[in-house]
């Protein structure tokens, strides 16, 4: 169920099997990836969990239960669309299309990641679909908005979007980040993943709001929450939303309720969270229910056996190749500090920043 | 992997010992229960109890009203802790990772740090700031910092950096009830959790009363002649792995834990500087403009002439890399430690 | 002189662990001939990722550790023993 904050005519949308198709397959993708990443994670972790311990040291954000939102959102989106993602990307990173070996390289830590390496999970960049994700909550907001501004600048009919979960809605940067977009009419949307825990905080001890779309009444903004976490319905809030954007109208916040089926990251052993909070989360499965709705569109219970394989295949291949790939020199380290280093270059246990005193040169060539 | 913990301290002749997080805690508790004013507030501090065990336990005993669990708005809540501490409360607010600085850093350096001062005296604010700082644990550019040099760079506010168990609470006592801004940071790793293994020296014996370790007061942690390598936090215990590896070839280093930054004890280091001539500084900072390039200086300002060999090991200026082998090399390791005291020797 | 009471791991299980039979033995606080109250917290055991205070049984002095720090341990295996006092 959709609920807007202001009355509109809308058009209603027509959803395509073609599309419902394609999320399907991206939400399949994303839950069999974080499956299989949590197997990869534990690989060394046990039986004392030891976090920086085997192939994939450190912390680990999966979105099992998120998928509906990247999907029902991204579907809309081109590659030269913007979307900045938070802490919990993976879903995200697929339905836009990032590369998923390199992205799952990266995750490893392997040379050939997306970031060489230096980045891991948690800072994903791929320049070629225009994804970028990031550790700090709500900080993907400005730069997705500044995404807007430059689309707008140009005068190309490009959009942004910025997701964040539901506890980023109490950050500054995220109500400036709508002021700004709304004041100058970005062609930006916020997407905010609502899976009512910000780690161990339900949204109603933090948040004095339930419907986190009503954050948009405070800029002047259109706001929907998308009252459960169903893709079609996505489809319709984000459909409506980007086509604002492109058309020149504004800024949208979209509010999707979503489920978190695992812990805030691996190793969380959500001792407060009630049992019957986890137990309602994996009941409600969004990748069931746009299964139902592919079948009630005529899509065989063949075809759908035969997309689930393709991204289980596909999933696999990925992990595959990225544990094949060769970790960073301990040199590596001091490169891509700079895009243009200065003359005198980082070397072992130097200041990577050094420059040359008297002669006062700085930034030579590369 | 924690083996066998060692005791530094001659105080810490205890039947008991404790985890860092678990000396914190106590002494938390200890100051809660003497007064009403003192109250914790930060990001997952209730049922969770900390992201990093630093307040495990307190919600049992004092309640939802002085455990608050904060929303994700640390303007908004490190000010509001800078408030009521000038209305005359004792607020321990917790910055869940030092690198959060950036969303709230002018609630931090421009109104705690600077409301005594701009206001001739006048005002005080009796906070603590908690923060978990470090790396080690892989956790990336925007996770694994610790930022000493940025904090103790900036005036007013105290620098306390514990380095065991024994320290962290007396240092914690002393940063209650201190009437300044005490911006208190504790090592993820040397908390004793069980998901991160911490390095056999943090745990110590702690003493079940209450006890206050003044600031400015740096700790000998092992005497030496031959070498003085002067350091903080987690890279105490590499300092002291390194300094038994040296040990057998012969070579005798004193390592010199500062446990505060702000005030520093500057004489402690003089003293070994004069006694030694040669400096090392270790650091998990970044090199430049910081913490290494601090302690130098006082050396050449308070002993040059008995100052022969200098050397620094710290984070090179990049931000810190995700990948093992890269979050490795750029993190000073007991090895790399061993290796410059002997390049000093010689 | 009354036996030595023992702190057994089982009576320190987590209630939804019961299909887990190993632990870790992540801290101890006390060492052999430490002095202990009833209650007391003796070692802190982590079983899945739960973290749990194995509490001493009686007061006395700790006679036993049986299992070292870091190490692992079945459920069901005997952590340490307790001598009551007098």
């Amino acid at each position: 169920m959709l609920i807007y904050n202001r009355e509109y005519t809308r058009t209603p949308t027509m959803v395509s099997v073609t599309d419902l198709r394609t999320m399907y397959e991206q939400m399949v993708t994303a839950r069999h990836y974080e499956e299989r990443l949590v197997d990869e994670y534990l690989v060394g972790k046990q039986p004392a969990f030891d976090i920086s311990a085997g192939p994939i040291p450190g912390e680990l954000h999966l979105a099992a239960g998120h998928e509906a939102s990247g999907a029902g959102v991204c579907i809309h989106l081109r590659d030269d669309d913007t979307v900045t993602a938070p802490h919990r990307p993976h879903h995200i990173a697929i339905a836009k299309g990032v590369d998923l070996e390199r992205m799952t390289a990266e995750i490893f830590g392997r040379k050939t990641g997306l970031s060489r390496g230096k980045g891991g999970h948690m800072h994903l960049f791929d320049p070629d679909v225009n994804f970028a994700c990031s550790g700090i909550i709500a900080q993907g907001c400005p730069p997705a908005v500044g995404a807007a501004m430059a689309a707008k600048k140009r005068n190309t009919d490009a959009v942004a979007v910025a997701f964040l979960g539901e506890g980023a809605i109490d950050q500054g940067g995220f109500l400036e980040s709508l002021n700004l977009a709304a004041v100058r009419d970005f062609p930006v949307v916020f997407v905010v993943e609502d899976n009512d825990w910000a780690i161990s905080m339900p949204k109603d001890r933090v948040t004095d709001v339930q419907n986190g779309a009503q954050r948009a009444d405070g800029f002047d903004m259109p706001g929907v929450r998308v009252d459960s976490d169903d893709a079609m319905a996505v489809y319709e809030a984000a459909d409506e939303a980007v086509m604002r954007a492109r058309d020149g109208n504004g800024p949208t916040l979209i509010e999707v309720q979503v489920h978190r089926r695992m812990g805030h990251f691996m190793g969380d052993a959500e001792g407060y969270r009630p049992e019957a909070d986890i137990d309602r989360a994996k009941q409600r499965d969004s990748i069931e229910r746009l299964a139902e709705d592919l079948r009630s569109h005529g899509v065989t219970d063949d075809d759908i056996e035969e997309i689930r394989e393709r991204a289980h295949e596909r999933v696999e291949a990925a992990i595959s190749w990225a544990k094949e790939q060769p970790e960073p020199e301990p040199a590596e380290a001091y490169e891509n500090v700079f895009t243009n280093p200065p003359a005198q270059a980082a070397t072992d246990g130097g200041a990577a920043a050094d420059v040359p005193g008297d002669d006062g040169e700085t930034g030579g060539d590369n | 992997m924690a083996t066998e913990s060692r005791d530094y301290t001659e105080a810490t002749e205890t039947d008991r010992e404790l985890t860092m997080s678990r000396a914190m805690v106590e002494a938390i508790a200890w100051e809660m229960r003497e007064n009403e004013e003192v109250f914790y507030m930060g990001e997952d501090v209730a049922d969770y109890g900390g992201i990093f065990s630093s307040t495990t336990g307190l919600l049992d005993e004092f309640g939802r009203d002085r455990v608050m669990d904060v929303p994700i708005s640390e303007t908004a809540y490190l000010g509001a802790a800078v408030g009521a501490a000038q209305a005359g409360m004792r607020p321990i607010a917790e910055l869940m990772f030092v690198d959060f600085f950036g969303v709230a850093m002018d609630q931090i350096y421009n109104n705690m740090a600077k409301n005594t001062y701009m206001s001739g005296g006048s005002v005080s604010v009796p906070m603590v700031l908690t923060t978990a700082v470090g790396g080690t644990y892989n956790d990336a550019a925007q996770h694994s910092q610790t930022l000493y040099g940025t904090f103790a760079h900036l005036p007013g506010m105290k620098v306390v950096v514990p380095s065991t168990a024994y320290d962290a609470k007396g240092l914690m006592h002393s940063a209650i009830r201190d009437d300044d801004p005490v911006v208190y940071m504790f090592h993820k790793r040397l908390m004793g959790l069980g998901w991160m293994p911490s390095p056999s020296g943090p745990k110590t014996g702690v003493p079940e009363e209450d006890y206050a370790i003044p600031f400015g007061e740096a700790d000998v942690k092992r005497p030496g002649d031959d070498v003085t390598v002067v350091t903080l936090g987690l890279h105490v215990h590499r300092a002291m792995e390194a300094a038994e590896q040296l040990d057998d070839d012969g070579i005798d280093a004193e390592v010199i834990d500062l446990r505060t930054l702000v005030p520093l004890d500057t004489e402690t280091v003089l003293d070994s500087v004069r006694k030694t001539g040669k400096l090392l500084v270790v650091d998990e900072d970044y090199q430049s403009f910081g913490v290494t390039g601090e302690i130098v200086a006082r050396a050449a300002e308070g002993a040059l002439d008995d100052l022969s060999a200098v050397k620094r090991l710290a984070i090179p200026d990049v931000p810190i890399p995700y990948a093992r082998s890269l979050e490795d090399e750029v993190n000073p390791g007991t090895d790399d430690i061993a290796a410059a005291v002997r390049e000093l020797h010689e | 002189m009354t036996d030595a009471v023992d702190v057994n791991s089982a009576d320190s299980w987590p209630d939804d662990a019961d299909d887990v039979a190993e632990g870790y033995l992540a801290n101890w606080f006390v060492r052999e001939g430490s002095a202990v109250d009833e209650g007391e917290t003796l070692c802190e055991i982590q079983v899945e990722k739960v973290s749990i205070d194995v509490a001493a049984p009686t007061t006395g002095t700790v006679a036993e550790r049986l299992v070292g720090e870091g190490d692992d341990f079945a459920r069901g295996d005997v952590l340490a023993r307790v001598q009551p006092s007098a």
